[in-house]
């Protein structure tokens, strides 16, 4: 089995399975461009420990399928989270977007998909107050702003 | 660095919103200015609503529209208009549930939403769990006739082929996949082959000719051929025409020139009809060539439709009479119900006689099954009787069932005279003498019924006569009827071992089925507050 040799946006350089780094298409598009010269690859914009995060992921799911369906819809439809990926997910909420903006930028589907599912159940039935305090926002409206917005909203409250 | 939700690009902000709930959206929408124009992208509020509603009233013209420039629909509004017809049917349907009074002005409102209202009813039909789950799903399936038809779309290679070719290509394709006809062996008449969901749904794929022939020209016009069903007398053919200055051959017959149609039976399978064996028929049958012209050219959708109807009323005539028949899987009342409004809406009303003859049956199981469609009854059954000796009649009727739903029931507690009764409201018992299933669905503490009643019924002759309770109850076969205390023999299954008939129907008096008790849990506790 070949393996190849990442480096990350700190200069890190770590060794890798080629079939697990190939669940990222920006590598695997890569490599077939490099070719076998046994370069490294650069991910200027991934750090150490992200990519830690990232290859541990990719590792356990190196034997997907391919994702069994591309349509849109049928992905999106359920916030279901596997076991294993929901323990993943337990981390601080920087690293949890960080791993989104690495999974986005390696364009890794399955995993840009569980990092934002993963924040939509963090939102999910929470009130603007709520979500404002689970994710440190502050308010920027003005209260007429304000006011007019909620009233725009009216009809998504409990009734 | 990204710290916060608020420091993620729109792409993955858009992303994040397309796993959420349109209602989380709003909520977000509402946290900081940053998220006002990625949560008002209409390209998200149109996902939210074609997946969120799947049915919608024909006025929204949605297939037109999502095949729109996304910017040019108001997605969000229209969604939120969405939302708020869900609210409301929800509304009255907890409403119809929650009281036994004003139901026919509930069912009144909703219906009035249309295709709008589907969705909403679905959702509630298919609740498997909650206090009034049989309440529920008897209201949206019994109350408002929900049923989900479905289409084949599938067709082989067809384009090289002339007209006639392509024609007797679609038979013998839906011949050979089992698409139309009747298997050997089947009872011919049975009620299941008159439905087209139900020919294109089962694997056998069982229909009349009618039906066949309505799946057969839904294919042909489907790959450009003009087909219409013809009303041949006892068997529905189906009559394909070509272009006008074409002939079936594909050859052309001269620009001003209509080429001669062709006459198919996908019921029996790829072969021609000759124009002239159909002719020779009619002329044996004694019609006249004018006659013959007319029922050799095409049939109207409400002439297929009063046939449809006609064909049903024959189908369950012919059940009843043959009870030994495998039963159907189809509600035979609702489809009795149903075919006779069709019936008495499409027969030409210049013929009153057919719609007299049909009346008291429509207005028999309207009045026992269906009294929340009064309404409907108003607006279109009683302007057919307009200037016939039936119109007061009918009115009258229907002015004592709206003022009796519109009276909050009398309330009966068990004290006073009442403490002697002895089985409750939801109550699952054997009549002693007739062995039939039933449920208590109220009670008297003495015979109420008639003088002449109790005289034709022998109530005196019960060993406890006529002062004892007696109970109105809900039977298997959907009767009602009054029984004699004395004649109940109360019974414990569980709900499963409950015969069918009576499941489906007690949604009707009753929220629930109390497992630990084993009987079922009313809903009528404003007219039987101790039950």
């Amino acid at each position: 089995m070949s393996s190849i040799t990442l480096t990350s946006s700190d200069g890190i350089e770590m060794s890798v399975d080629r079939t697990t780094a190939e669940r990222s298409v920006l590598i695997k598009n890569m490599l077939d461009d490099l070719g076998d010269s046994g370069d490294a690859v650069p991910l200027p914009n991934v750090n150490e420990a992200v990519l830690k995060k990232v290859i541990e992921w990719c590792e356990h799911h190196k034997n997907d399928p391919p994702s069994a369906s591309d349509d849109d819809d049928n992905r999106r439809k359920t916030t279901d989270i596997d076991e294993w990926d929901q323990k993943f997910m337990q981390v601080d909420q920087e690293m949890l977007f960080e791993i989104i903006l690495a999974a986005n930028y390696l364009d890794i589907k399955a995993l840009l998909d569980v990092g934002c599912k993963t924040v939509a159940n963090m939102i999910k039935g929470k009130s603007p107050e709520e979500i404002r305090k689970t994710f440190n926002i502050q308010n920027d409206f003005t209260p007429e702003e304000e006011d007019q917005i909620r009233r725009e909203n009216e009809w998504a409250e409990d009734r | 660095m990204v710290q916060s939700l608020i420091h993620l690009p729109d792409e993955i902000l858009s992303s994040i919103l397309c796993h959420s709930s349109p209602q989380s959206c709003s909520a977000i929408e509402q946290t900081h200015t940053r998220f006002r124009s990625v949560t008002n992208e209409p390209l998200l509020w149109r996902r939210y609503c074609l997946t969120h509603y799947k049915f919608w009233s024909d006025y929204h013209e949605i297939r037109w529209k999502s095949t729109c420039p996304v910017h040019s629909v108001d997605w969000k509004a229209l969604f939120v208009s969405r939302d708020q017809v869900d609210h409301s049917v929800t509304r009255i349907l907890d409403g119809i549930l929650g009281s036994q009074t004003g139901r026919i002005e509930g069912f009144r409102s909703v219906v009035e939403f249309g295709y709008d209202a589907k969705d909403t009813l679905l959702r509630h039909a298919s609740v498997s769990s909650g206090e009034d789950v049989l309440a529920r799903r008897w209201a949206c399936l019994h109350g408002f006739g929900i049923f989900c038809p479905q289409f084949v779309t599938s067709c082989a290679d067809l384009v090289i082929l002339s007209p006639r070719e392509k024609a007797l290509a679609i038979a013998s394709w839906l011949e050979a996949n089992g698409l139309t006809g009747i298997d050997p062996g089947r009872e011919y008449h049975a009620l299941d082959h008159n439905f087209l969901g139900m020919a294109l749904q089962n694997s056998e794929h069982n229909s009349l000719p009618l039906v066949s022939a309505v799946i057969y020209c839904f294919v042909a016009r489907g790959i450009g051929l003009n087909a219409q069903p013809c009303g041949f007398p006892f068997h529905v053919h189906v009559i394909v025409t070509p272009q006008p200055g074409w002939n079936m051959d594909g050859d052309p017959v001269g620009a001003e020139k209509q080429g001669e149609p062709l006459y198919v039976d996908p019921f029996r399978g790829a072969r021609e009809t000759l124009a002239s064996a159909l002719r020779s028929q009619l002329a044996f049958l004694g019609m006249s060539p004018l006659d013959q012209l007319t029922i050799l050219g095409e049939s109207s959708p409400s002439a297929v439709a009063l046939r449809c109807g006609r064909n049903i009323l024959n189908s369950i005539r012919l059940e009843t009479q043959h009870p030994e028949t495998p039963t159907t899987s189809v509600d035979v009342v609702s489809a009795k119900y149903a075919a006779i409004w069709s019936v008495m809406l499409l027969s030409d009303d210049s013929r009153p006689a057919d719609l007299r003859h049909y009346l008291p049956r429509l207005m028999e199981l309207f009045a026992a099954d269906f009294p929340s469609d009064l309404f409907l009854v108003e607006k279109y059954i009683v302007p057919l009787f307009r200037g016939m000796y039936e119109h007061e009649n009918i009115l009258e009727s229907l002015h004592v069932m709206r003022t009796v739903d519109e009276i909050p029931r009398q309330v009966r507690r068990r004290s006073g005279g009442n403490t002697n009764i002895r089985y409750a409201v939801g109550q699952v018992f054997c009549h002693r003498r007739y062995s039939y299933t039933a449920i208590i669905t109220g009670w008297d503490s003495e015979c109420g019924a008639g003088e002449q009643w109790m005289m034709r019924m022998g109530v005196d002759r019960l060993e406890a006569g006529r002062y004892q309770s007696f109970y109105h109850v809900l039977v298997e076969d959907r009767s009602v009827r009054y029984v004699a205390e004395e004649n109940i023999e109360p019974i414990l299954l569980k709900f499963s071992e409950l015969p069918n008939s009576l499941t489906a129907i007690a949604g009707k008096y009753f929220k629930c089925w109390d497992e630990k008790n084993l009987m079922f849990v009313s809903n009528m506790r404003d007219e039987y507050p101790d039950d």
